[in-house]
């Protein structure tokens, strides 16, 4: 770089609007993601809970629908199906 | 892997070497340019701000060259990109709120 320009003089107006414009960001950035982050952890905790009677219910249901399925295949297969099954 | 690591300090020096200059250009232009308007300026923004408002308010904004006009869109512009810089450095992420 042989000769730089000299620094502009950049008017105050401009310099003001910048750094009010950088601190409000930051501001609103920070208190914005905070009140995100405390609705998130409200409804994570609330599908934490459902989660588990989920599992239980869709664990439920996987169990019967297999039954249900050997019980078919028997039929198919001409196999007899135990009396406790 | 030993060379490698018996080169870092080199390495480190020479880097630090090639960026001081650079760095010297950036804080002699950041020094004028970036840093923020002191109390005695002050006025010159209060009367900035005036000047916005009077030329919205008579129509003058209307006589603007558009050459002039586009300028200060762009100074806008940048002003507001500066927003959106401080909310990236609040929410702690680049892209999104990562919650």
């Amino acid at each position: 770089m042989a000769s730089l320009a000299a620094p502009v003089r950049v008017s105050p107006l401009i310099k003001f609007g910048r750094w009010a414009a950088l601190l409000t960001g930051i501001v609103y950035g920070s208190s914005h993601f905070k009140s995100l982050k405390a609705k998130e952890t409200i409804l994570r905790e609330e599908e934490a809970k459902q989660a588990v009677i989920r599992n239980a219910q869709l664990e439920e249901e996987k169990k019967k629908l297999n039954r249900d399925e050997m019980i078919y295949l028997a039929g198919q297969a001409g196999v007899k199906v135990p009396a406790d099954f | 892997m030993s060379k490698l690591v018996a080169r870092i300090p080199a390495m480190a020096k020479a880097a630090v070497e090639s960026t001081t200059p650079k760095l010297n250009t950036f804080v002699r232009y950041a020094k004028v340019e970036l840093v923020p308007p002191s109390p005695a300026e002050f006025g010159a923004v209060a009367q900035g701000l005036g000047n916005i408002v009077k030329s919205a308010q008579t129509g003058a904004w209307k006589n603007l060259t558009v050459k002039e006009a586009t300028l200060n869109t762009l100074v806008a512009v940048e002003v507001m990109c500066w927003f959106f810089i401080g909310e990236c450095i609040g929410k702690g992420s680049l892209v999104a709120y990562q919650v």
